[in-house]
């Protein structure tokens, strides 16, 4: 067995670093385009209109039942011939970065549009009737009584999404880009993979971080919002 | 976009034959899983001085890492183990004939394991405490209190748990085929390679894991559906 160093592994944690912030960027960028899609997605899942509830449930049910990885390799394959096809672009499979925060929009949207949705129904009926009682609006009564409720039991959920969603981007290295995880695969390859293992480990040294720190974060805003209350 | 219809239907049916080996690798990993998972929620619960501990911190630790890296890191360590543990005990063992299933085995019981914990803990802390009591004043003992009040109880509460758990499990069996196991994704991957069919290959996975989960989806519905009888 090939002698194991742990220098390495420092040694591959200040070569990683600086790949942190790619990641997040990937990351933020998804959980913004995928919540303002799963909002919609909510939307017409409670909705009166059949078809966008049909529509709504059939997207949740695909989404589910989707690996991410094949998810990714369909929107990084098909996008840019339908791009050609239906608008005459020719994109190329260069902008890496705009097919995996797609992928991660759509695998979020599906989880947001779930959340929204039961956090919402939560919320009790009576009491959006109570506020039409006393004359408020249909927004009045979204913006006073229900968000502020469903809010408070979709918080701890929404960051459980989010630390998944993290934990989905690191299969972008499959299609070549260049993040946490496929810096570390660069690194492998640079050395023939003689110190596979330690770069490995110091890669999950890092997300391990990230999400205990990600956690901390919820707890404690958590924390002091029971406070305040 | 013209798809190739014909590579299209050919590799679905290359490519379910990679169906067996997917559900082999859920199926054993769950197996191998239960019964650590049970005991590392007994623990957990319990909070045993030394392997509490222990076990919230693998439970972080699998849940805090991406499913690719714990395939990669225990891919490129179990070789050279069994390696060397075969050396040291001075048998002949080739580690190139060991099946890539056996490593997919190991990875996902791993994970499986502290999922599962979770799952389990917390279907165990959904039955009233009340009831531990009520059965230690009939002169129960622990063992039966579990086998007969408790984990009834428990198991009804955990089965959609369960359920999204062998869903999400299968899922990531499509990540195989990074440890040169032949499942679906592999199969298909190879079909394409040739002629470049990326998109019509990755349709047929995309179908395949689309009905074989929701299959999933509906036995553990009928599962739920039985079971909601039995309760009160």
């Amino acid at each position: 067995m090939r002698p194991f160093s742990t220098e390495y592994i420092i040694k591959s944690l200040k070569i990683l670093a600086p790949f942190i912030g790619k990641s997040l960027l990937v990351m933020v960028l998804s959980v913004f385009f995928g919540t303002v899609l799963g909002f919609f997605l909510a939307w017409g899942r409670l909705s009166k209109c059949k078809v966008c509830k049909s529509l709504s449930s059939v997207y949740v049910h695909i989404i589910r039942c989707t690996p991410s990885i094949v998810l990714l390799f369909i929107v990084y394959y098909g996008l840019p011939k339908l791009g050609e096809i239906w608008f005459g672009i020719r994109a190329g499979y260069n902008g890496k970065l705009l097919y995996v925060v797609i992928t991660l929009s759509l695998l979020f949207a599906s989880a947001m549009c779930e959340l929204f949705r039961s956090s919402y129904e939560s919320v009790d009926v009576g009491q959006s009737e109570a506020a039409f009682t006393l004359g408020m609006s249909k927004f009045q009564t979204a913006r006073l009584i229900i968000i502020p409720q469903a809010l408070s039991s979709a918080f701890p959920v929404f960051c459980n999404e989010v630390v998944s969603l993290l934990k989905q981007g690191s299969l972008a290295f499959t299609i070549g880009f260049i993040d946490l995880m496929g810096e570390a695969q660069v690194i492998v390859a640079r050395d023939y993979g003689a110190h596979g293992l330690e770069t490995y480990i110091a890669l999950a040294l890092i997300y391990w971080g990230i999400t205990i720190l990600i956690e901390q974060i919820t707890n404690a805003i958590e924390r002091g919002r029971n406070k305040w209350n | 976009m013209e798809l190739n219809f014909a590579f299209l239907k050919e590799t679905f049916f290359l490519a379910i034959k990679g169906l067996p080996t997917a559900l082999e690798i859920t199926f054993f990993s769950l197996l191998i899983a239960v019964i650590p998972a049970f005991f590392m929620a007994l623990a957990r619960l319990y909070k045993v001085k030394i392997i509490s501990p222990l076990v919230k911190v693998y439970v972080s630790f699998i849940r805090g890492t991406p499913m690719v890296l714990q395939i990669l890191i225990i891919y490129s360590l179990m070789p050279s183990v069994i390696n060397s543990f075969a050396k040291r005990i001075g048998s002949s063992f080739n580690v190139f004939n060991v099946n890539a299933i056996v490593y997919a085995v190991t990875v996902f019981s791993l994970h499986t394991m502290a999922t599962l914990s979770e799952v389990i803990r917390s279907s165990i802390t959904t039955v009233d405490k009340g009831q531990f009591d009520a059965s230690r004043a009939l002169g129960m003992k622990t063992l039966q209190t579990f086998r007969l009040v408790i984990l009834p109880q428990a198991a009804v509460e955990a089965i959609p748990n369960l359920g999204t758990l062998t869903l999400n499990l299968f899922k990531e069996t499509s990540l195989c085929f990074i440890m040169t196991v032949k499942d679906i994704t592999a199969i298909a991957k190879i079909q394409a390679a040739y002629g470049y069919n990326y998109i019509e290959a990755y349709i047929d996975i995309f179908l395949i894991y689309l009905l074989v989960c929701s299959a999933i989806q509906v036995l553990f519905y009928i599962i739920e559906r039985i079971v909601k009888t039995y309760k009160r």
